[in-house]
């Protein structure tokens, strides 16, 4: 029991992270709910797990449960990097206008 | 010269660490009196001062963010010059400034809004076999993802009018800025052409030109950019 509330937590606050990026990246964003629902889901009912690991071929319902969550820690990672990505959008404008405020005309008409 | 609606004509250069040609690029191009902007990308080799002293405005990124950032900084400055048309030139000195009337003139004649240099239709000088595979798939990836009927879609000689330049906002830094482009004025639905141009390999330019390696990077750059906002 102690295990599957410290897991719900730790699930629930996956998908609340999930739930505030799909407004930046929608497909990350539900992908990420939807697998940290899945989890949340089995937790409480692993035979639920087990019948669909032995459904897909996985065997254990506790490979599908890791399999599950190496999928979110991949998802998370990719969405990091697309938040560098997005900060480096903002420093190249940033850097741009500097840039052209400081634009200097050819030296032989100062 | 360029028609008179198409005047005046702002030739944008986005150079990186490119001291050894980018003053023999300016003059040419000087002298043949365009007005020429070089976007210094954070060299440290003294392109700027070269680029400067051989009659090109320059502006210069506090640090070296790509060229597809460069090509937008030069695309803005050029426009908030009043330039009624805007050619990208490369600072390598492998494009030939006699392509540059050939541009404008298609702009002109032939209605459109941006004139693509192509090498495929036009010459090239030393292309090695390799490079010409990977130039070709790049082609063939972007004609399927972009419907545009081009030829060459890595080619940095291009020019457009003032209307299509206000239409493009590079999101691109670094070299997915070529494919992304050509996404844009696909979907800005202005009309396009594309003209003959001769590019002459050296090894020095061949030394600095993309690699398998480097298309590979724009595949995932293009990738990224399609998952957010």
């Amino acid at each position: 029991m102690i295990a599957q509330i410290g897991l719900s937590i730790l699930l629930g606050a996956i998908a609340v992270y999930a739930w505030t990026e799909s407004a930046r990246a929608p497909a990350i964003g539900f992908v990420a709910m939807a697998f940290a629902a899945a989890g949340l889901y089995f937790v409480w009912l692993p035979a639920h797990a087990t019948w669909l690991a032995a459904l897909v071929g996985i065997g254990r319902g506790v490979d599908l449960i890791l399999y599950v969550w190496v999928v979110i820690s991949l998802l998370v990672l990719l969405n990091l990097h697309l938040k560098l990505r997005a900060q480096m959008e903002l420093i190249t404008a940033l850097a741009r206008e500097v840039a052209i405020a400081n634009a200097r005309p050819p030296a032989d008409t100062q | 010269m360029a028609p008179e609606q198409h005047r005046p004509v702002w030739i944008v250069v986005a150079a990186y660490n490119e001291a050894t040609t980018v003053a023999t690029v300016v003059a040419d191009i000087v002298g043949r009196g365009y007005q020429v902007v070089v976007i210094d990308d954070g060299s440290n080799d003294g392109t700027g001062l070269k680029a400067r002293t051989a009659g090109a405005h320059v502006v210069r990124h506090p640090f070296n963010l790509g060229q597809g950032a460069a090509l937008q900084t030069g695309i803005r400055f050029a426009l908030g010059k009043g330039a009624q048309s805007i050619v990208t030139f490369d600072a390598d000195g492998q494009h030939s400034v006699d392509d540059i009337e050939r541009l404008l003139e298609a702009l002109h004649t032939r209605g459109a809004d941006f004139a693509l240099g192509s090498r495929f239709l036009g010459a090239t000088v030393a292309l090695p076999a390799a490079r010409r595979l990977l130039l070709k798939a790049a082609t063939v990836f972007t004609r399927l993802t972009t419907g545009l009927h081009v030829t060459d879609t890595h080619n940095g000689l291009r020019a457009m009018t003032r209307r299509g330049a206000s239409r493009i906002a590079l999101r691109q830094n670094r070299m997915a800025h070529a494919s992304e482009l050509l996404h844009q004025i696909a979907r800005s639905g202005l009309g396009y052409a594309e003209v003959p141009v001769t590019i002459a390999y050296t090894r020095y330019s061949l030394a600095k030109g993309q690699r398998l390696g480097d298309s590979v990077r724009v595949l995932v750059d293009l990738s990224a950019q399609r998952l957010h906002r």
